[in-house]
């Protein structure tokens, strides 16, 4: 086996030496604070500043301030920078305040306060989406079927998910610096996509320059889709500082800021119906209502229902199937991004509602699976044909790495003796690559790679490593590809004025669509310039270099998705997965454990498997944490305030993860970003019912709930 | 008011509120930007560092407790025997991913190594339970401390 390839920022990361946003300091810097909002939703009456501070040291902008416009640029704009008279949600901003002194920021911001006429307001997940009356309006359908008739056994469920918070370590910040004399703003952040920066602070400062330029901190310690959006609001406000200040502003987020105002995944409500032919075994029908929980504005929610709807029929063959989505308003922050982009939701409730079915009809639900997964020519919800048979060697293989079958057996012995109960369950999933159907073909990604004299590689996207080893797997695409030495090859800090647009470092597309291109481009440069090794090369021909090459990303021709409808190819190429946990139920505590989580994928090529393991590994416990511990909703408060409320998993909590990825013919390395984080929590569930019966609809499956759905169950 | 304490080996004086959180005097007035803060309010363990050779979360210490004492943070580790032999494996495994919560970890292993150093996993566990991470599954990070402590058994 060759050696594997290291990450390249290894080591200053373990010495300290790596350079994350609060590291960075510049001259005359002054730091900034947000002030937001404590009311649900409300008019705001007036402001009161804290007496003892004198209100010149500070500058301090609200809404008026704004030179251009007050709306965020989202796939819908309807959210504003800062709130103008009226407050839609707990965490809205109010103001941004910038001092030179840290505490007496803090004191001075602490202090101030609003007096708010209250209004009614929808805090509750379930409330908001148990009412048809808080949807937003605009709805998706997706009609796959000739069958109106509904024949065979009936199964109904509905299933609901709640928020989750990202729980990047790093939190959000901004640094902005306004050069008066060339009227730019040149903005230093740790987000995903620094393009979205750009167009949030040239919005929100409009003709008071001629071009913001985002940098990115050298580091950015984790996003997982929560510095998807929110850097663009963030970096937005931070600019207008530095602008009415004239200095150089610095805003970090405190935890609990971050925890309270920024994005989260969105909570789901789930209502599956199913017809199955009793003799065959087969689904024959299923009509499906997707509801997601957008917060108080739309913000980038239709793209991330788009995804959930293609998603959510499952990966089954399913003759007729209707699948509705539609995006439900509540009092809470805008939701976002959050890798698996709503599929989470949808598999959590898919795969639970399967394993409902294998039991209303009698079958092991991994037999069931294997009869109604897609096999090659079975169709997608979108007719998009299936073209390979992968998901069932994934699902072989986890239910072999298991001893899926005899453990099974095993446990429902030993339940039998015991009160605390063993279970074992299983999920699969999947998920496209790349932006949804015609998504790629607008963004028109373009890449840039210069040659220099010393036969040095400069590659640069604007695709961020936010930790999930991005830049060390693209620049290896790129050397592996001509043989090129290693350290001569190295991707650039993306920086807006130098990095062509290579689109938004989302929805698993910076290896899949990127890596991919760079690659192509690679082989171009070699044919083009006809070497067989580049340094020999470059050294016969000092007068050529350096020099640049370009390349543009144009989707397959066959790629068509007819976005009205939704019908055609949604994805070119889908990763899939399946899933087996065990569990351990302490009867007396309620607590689920997670004893072991079995997954195996296929991702296609794996271009370096250590850093494809650990992508893996990483998503994998965000899910299962998802299943049965991460909880966000507090019954009074609304939100959680910090880590001290919000369990996320620790050293002691983390069970072994085992991951393999199968061997395919596929010579294209696909997505593997999202995909980890879209099935394992249903095996999780379902194992639970596997070792207690019990059927729970409601995620995640911490005592708190479990308790209750045993007691409402003793009650009736 | 005038404080001294030992900085990474060397003898140091400032003078500043004590009751300055020790993250802050870290960070800005030794600009030793490895201890990192991720939640400040001692939940995280991204600010770990040794003080009096044990480990502390730096966000919710202050400058008055470390008064005479000895304080190694990440940077001051990286430098010794046994942070670069962590540091090493931690590279040989592909562990780290943001690197954001790295620092807090090569404190935590380290005073695992200097005060145990058996290579078994619950014990790990156990000394790397202050420490949160929130991209890599821990798997690789155990890995790392596994092979860490085999390998100075040999040496
Ligand atoms: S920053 Fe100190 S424990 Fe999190
Ligand atoms: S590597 Fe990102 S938090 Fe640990």
């Amino acid at each position: 086996m060759k050696k594997a390839v290291k990450k390249f920022d290894a080591r200053p990361k373990l010495n300290g030496s790596w350079k994350f946003l609060d590291d960075y300091s510049y001259e005359n810097m002054i730091f900034g604070q947000l002030f937001y909002s404590t009311c649900h939703h409300g008019i705001i009456k007036n402001i009161i500043f804290p007496k003892n501070f004198d209100l010149n040291e500070f500058t301090i902008i609200s809404a008026k301030n704004i030179l251009g416009k007050n709306i965020v640029p989202e796939p819908v704009c309807d959210q504003p920078f800062m709130a103008e008279k009226e407050v839609m949600h707990f965490g809205q901003i109010i103001l941004g305040i910038a001092h030179s002194d840290k505490k007496t920021l803090r004191d001075f911001v602490e202090n101030i306060k609003v007096k708010y006429e209250k209004l009614s307001a929808i805090i509750d997940p379930k409330e908001c989406l148990d009412n048809e009356r808080n949807h937003f309006g605009k709805e998706i359908l997706i009609n796959h079927s000739n069958n109106e008739k509904n024949t065979g056994n009936y199964h109904k469920n509905i299933y609901y998910t709640q928020h989750q918070e990202q729980a990047y370590l790093e939190p959000q910040g901004a640094i902005a610096i306004y050069d008066e004399t060339k009227k730019t703003m040149f903005v230093r952040v740790t987000a995903q996509c620094p393009f979205f920066v750009k167009s949030g602070v040239e919005t929100i400062m409009g003709n008071a320059i001629n071009e913001a330029i985002i940098e990115t901190s050298e580091g950015i310690g984790g996003a997982f889709g929560g510095k998807e959006d929110f850097p663009n609001l963030l970096a937005g406000i931070t600019s207008l500082l530095a602008y009415k200040s004239g200095k150089p502003v610095k805003i970090v987020l405190t935890r609990n800021d971050d925890i309270q105002i920024t994005t989260k995944r969105h909570p789901s409500r789930i209502e599956i119906e199913t017809w199955t032919n009793p003799l065959t075994q087969k689904i024959e029908k299923c009509n499906i209502d997707y509801r997601l929980d957008a917060g108080a504005f739309q913000t980038l929610s239709p793209v991330v229902m788009a995804r959930g709807v293609l998603h959510v029929g499952g990966s089954y063959a399913i003759p007729n199937i209707k699948i509705r989505g539609r995006l439900f308003k509540s009092n809470t922050p805008s939701n976002g991004a959050f890798r698996g982009f709503g599929v989470p939701q949808a598999l959590a409730a898919m795969e639970a509602h399967i394993d409902q079915i294998a039991i209303d009809l009698k079958i092991d639900p991994y037999l069931f699976r294997k009869v109604n997964l897609f096999k090659i020519g079975d169709e997608f919800p979108t007719t998009q044909k299936i073209t390979e048979n992968n998901l069932i060697d994934c699902l072989e293989r986890v239910i072999k790495n298991s001893n899926y079958l005899s453990k099974k057996k095993e446990f429902a012995e030993w339940n039998k003796d015991n009160s605390n109960k063993k279970g074992i369950g299983i999920s699969v999933g999947f998920h496209g690559g790349g932006f949804t159907g015609n998504g790629e073909k607008v963004l028109k990604s373009e890449l840039k790679i210069i040659i220099e004299k010393n036969a040095n590689v400069k590659i640069f996207v604007a695709n961020t490593d936010m930790g999930q080893g991005a830049h060390t797997t693209l620049s290896q695409m790129f050397y592996e590809t001509i043989n090129h030495p290693k350290e001569k090859c190295r991707v650039q800090l993306p920086n807006t004025s130098k990095t062509p647009n290579s689109g938004p470092t989302v929805a698993s597309r910076t290896i899949y669509i990127i890596g991919n291109l760079l690659q192509k481009l690679a082989r171009e440069i070699q044919k083009k310039l006809n070497f067989e090794n580049l340094e020999s090369y470059v050294a016969t021909h000092q007068n050529e270099f350096p020099r640049e090459f370009r390349k543009v990303y144009i989707p397959d021709k066959s790629i068509v998705f007819d976005e009205n409808n939704y019908v055609g190819m949604a994805y070119k190429d889908y990763s899939w997965a399946a899933c087996v946990n065990e569990i351990y139920f302490h009867a007396d505590t309620y607590k689920l454990e997670i004893i072991k989580s079995w997954n195996v994928f296929d991702i296609g090529k794996v271009v370096n498997q250590k850093i494809a393991e650990g992508q893996a590994e990483g998503g994998i416990l965000q899910a299962l944490a998802y299943a049965n511990s991460e909880f966000f909703y507090k019954k009074k408060f609304g939100r959680v305030r910090n880590f001290t409320d919000y369990t996320l998993p620790t050293t002691l909590d983390v069970p072994e993860i085992d991951v393999e990825f199968i061997h395919t013919d596929n010579k294209i390395a696909k997505g593997l970003g999202e995909i980890p984080m879209d099935f394992p929590a249903p095996a999780v569930r379902n194992a639970f019912l596997n070792a207690t019966g019990i059927f729970v609809d409601e995620y995640p499956l911490t005592p708190e709930n479990i308790f209750n759905i045993i007691r409402s169950k003793n009650e009736n | 008011m005038k404080i001294k304490f030992i900085l990474n080996k060397n003898e140091v004086e400032i003078d500043a509120n004590p009751m300055t959180r020790l993250i802050d005097v870290l960070r800005e007035h030794f600009q030793l930007l490895g201890t990192k803060e991720g939640c400040g309010e001692g939940e995280c363990g991204a600010c770990t560092i040794l003080l009096n050779d044990k480990p502390v979360a730096s966000c919710i210490a202050n400058l008055i407790h470390a008064e005479n004492g000895v304080i190694l943070t990440a940077e001051g580790i990286a430098k010794t025997k046994i942070g670069t032999l962590l540091i090493d494996c931690f590279d040989e495994t592909n562990a780290v991913q943001c690197g954001f919560c790295f620092p807090g970890f090569l404190v935590s292993s380290y005073h695992y190594l200097k005060t145990d150093g058996e290579p078994n996993l619950e014990k790990i566990k156990i000394a790397l339970s202050g420490n949160i991470c929130r991209c890599t599954g821990y798997q690789k990070i155990f890995d790392s401390v596994l092979m860490a402590c085999e390998k100075l058994d040999l040496s």
